[in-house]
């Protein structure tokens, strides 16, 4: 079949009521998760999660990846009219937005900013329509060595690109490793770090770890830097702005800003590891770096704001591509998407787009419809989010612990989980306090069973050598990517550290 | 942020910074430890057997530990900042674990409503209406959304619904 029969297929799904219905909820859900500050895309999957078992898991992933996606969306209006990103990935946001509304430009802002993401999320999709269905193709000559190179490069991208300490990103990771280890070796049937209890035979559960780190961890921290006493005192009063729609010079000034967003975007998702934040702090000092006049930048620059806000929309699309090709999440938030696609019995990978096209290709079908419902609620329906923006962190934070609590029990009724999602909790407060990586905790939990299995088969393959690496043209290729993306890892780090 | 100086000596921001890096490396210690004890490193059939990952895990994780804390203390600063509302966050987390402690033996609905009303007491001072129609309207909510649309698990605790 050709892309546009499975594209057609993909709609036949996803225009189902009740699909439709489904991506709905996800997108408000993911625009409500989005403007609530320090809660990002994979807090909001995870604690979301148990709401769709009841769901068939077509409709489930079609909403949850609607969370993921609309997430994006909402986090920049906090950006723009409060000063205070919604998550890391529209920090960006801040520079440019913030001054525009400021200046009486927060309607324009907000439309631009809405267009904008709606052009990077679809470009996003349009690109993964393409090139998923070429990965997959492939990626079926991969075996375990190229598997484990590619966990690798995406856990160390992710150490390196996230910018603080690179020892405790690391430190974060092994534990993840090690917590990934718990439970029934698959090759030999001898348990490992049991200590002989029956709820621990099937290894750690992901989603309460998922939960207590980005959930419960990040509520605590915002507690400790005093979000609930700061309240939305700050907002802009859009309302009273003489215009509301951006002018004609605001689209033709900023064309090129969104398509070399977009697609720095997309090329920047599609690296495990990298993400959204990376890509939309590249694209905004790409902007600064060739525009004529820079410096308006940061002082409410409308191509500022506009290129962020398509790049890290097609980011989130982009990291997509190895998810549903490769089976390797490049985020926290894919990993805990990959969680919920196991969790539905979907093994995304190489052969997931042949063997379920009408769950892979409605899932595609749905990111357009998902990104048109999006323009539209982030035009239109900027008040009702206002509102939101309104409840203060102190109602919010309790209520976010009841969801937490009662989504964790709710997964298999056990309060040990529940109780392990407290203790990840605190740890991921600390985590975050002390310039530690939750993100690649996670990333390293869900991955860790297939690095160790596609290690150890690499090394029963080369009979221990570790040269197997070295001898086979595609992990050479995989190798270089890798050398490549941690050498403009590093760079950016310096640029970084001389610009502080 | 405010800062807290100490004089001659090391914070307490500081000291649990080094506390918890120690905290893990306890924890990677105990981890490798079983990995060299219990776990073989080539299983029967002699391939890389159960214990070979977790070594090289545990190895790995106890050097970059011992490194960090090496290089933590060496850089301690004297004084290092500590939030002003840390309270609010200990008080948070305080209650989270009541929350979960009572979590069955009185059941989901009553134990989210103690909860809400304790926390909202705490952190809204000075609403009481507003503050008793949230304990009790949002956890019924929550409630009715679990237990009846998504007929998800809850502890019915001691005094069960009706419903």
């Amino acid at each position: 079949m050709d892309i546009f029969s499975n594209l057609i297929l993909g709609l036949s799904v996803a225009i189902s009521p009740i699909n439709l219905a489904y991506l709905f909820i996800g997108v408000m859900l993911g625009m409500f998760v989005g403007i609530i500050p320090g809660f990002g895309p994979a807090a909001g999957i995870a604690i979301l999660l148990p709401i769709t078992f009841g769901m068939d898991p077509t409709g489930a992933v079609i909403m949850l990846s609607a969370i993921y996606y609309g997430s994006m969306y909402g986090g920049t209006i906090t950006s723009i009219l409060l000063n205070t990103p919604g998550d890391s990935a529209t920090v960006a946001s801040t520079f440019d937005g913030y001054p525009l509304a400021q200046q009486g430009r927060a309607g324009p802002a907000l439309v631009m900013q809405a267009v904008a993401s709606f052009f990077g999320g679809t470009v996003g999709v349009i690109l993964i329509t393409v090139l998923a269905p070429l990965f997959a193709q492939v990626t079926r000559s991969f075996g375990p060595p190229e598997f484990f190179l590619l966990v690798m490069m995406g856990l160390m991208t992710l150490i390196v690109m996230i910018g603080g300490n690179w020892r405790y990103g690391a430190i974060s990771a092994l534990i993840g490793f090690a917590l990934g280890t718990v439970g029934v070796d698959l090759e030999t049937g001898q348990s490992r770090f049991t200590f002989q209890s029956a709820e621990m035979i099937g290894g750690i559960d992901f989603i309460p770890i998922a939960i207590g780190l980005f959930g419960l961890g990040e509520l605590y921290y915002a507690f400790y830097n005093g979000l609930h006493l700061s309240g939305s005192g700050g907002i802009v009063q859009y309302q009273k702005e003489k215009r509301f729609w951006p002018e004609l010079r605001d689209f033709v000034e900023t064309k090129f800003s969104m398509l070399r967003g977009a697609v720095l975007g997309f090329c920047i998702g599609v690296i495990p590891g990298a993400g959204a934040t990376i890509a939309s702090l590249m694209s905004y000092s790409v902007e600064k770096s060739i525009s004529k006049t820079p410096e308006r930048f940061g002082k409410g620059a409308m191509e500022g704001l506009v290129g962020p806000e398509a790049a890290n929309n097609a980011a989130s699309s982009g990291a997509m591509v190895p998810l549903l090709s490769l089976g390797i999440p490049g985020s926290a938030s894919t990993a805990v998407l990959l969680a919920a696609f196991l969790m539905w019995g979907l093994t995304p990978g190489p052969l997931l787009m042949a063997q379920k096209p009408e769950f892979a290709w409605g899932l595609i079908a749905s990111m357009y419809l998902g990104n048109v419902a999006l323009l539209g609620l982030n035009i239109f329906a900027i008040p009702l989010f206002v509102q939101m923006i309104k409840v203060p962190y102190r109602i919010l934070g309790p209520a976010v612990i009841l969801i937490c609590t009662i989504g964790t029990y709710s997964v298999n009724g056990s309060i040990i989980e529940t109780w392990l999602m407290f203790a990840a909790g605190l740890v991921g407060f600390f985590m975050k306090l002390y310039g530690y990586s939750p993100a690649a905790l996670v990333l390293a939990l869900v991955l860790g069973p297939l690095a160790e299995q596609s290690l150890r088969q690499t090394l029963t393959i080369s009979r221990g050598s570790f040269g197997i690496f070295l001898e086979r043209p595609t992990s050479l290729w995989i190798l270089g990517v890798t050398a490549a993306v941690l050498a403009a890892g590093l760079l950016l780090r310096r640029g970084r550290r001389e610009e502080d | 942020m405010q800062t807290t100086n100490c004089p001659g000596g090391v914070s307490a921001g500081g000291a649990m910074r080094a506390g918890f890096i120690l905290a893990i490396l306890f924890f990677a210690a105990y981890y490798t430890y079983i990995a060299f004890a219990e776990l073989n490193y080539l299983s029967s059939a002699g391939r890389l057997g159960p214990g070979f990952f977790p070594r090289i895990i545990g190895v790995s994780l106890v050097a970059l530990c011992a490194l960090s804390l090496y290089i933590d203390l060496k850089h301690l600063p004297a004084a290092e900042a500590v939030a002003p509302a840390w309270r609010s966050a200990a008080v948070l987390a305080l209650l989270s674990g009541v929350f979960i402690a009572l979590f069955e033996p009185l059941g989901g609905l009553a134990s989210m409503i103690v909860f809400m009303a304790a926390a909202l007491w705490i952190l809204n001072p000075g609403r009481a209406l507003q503050n008793a129609l949230i304990a009790v309207l949002l956890p019924l909510g929550i409630y009715l959304v679990f237990q009846l649309w998504l007929n998800a698990a809850m502890p019915r605790g001691m005094f069960p619904l009706p419903f």
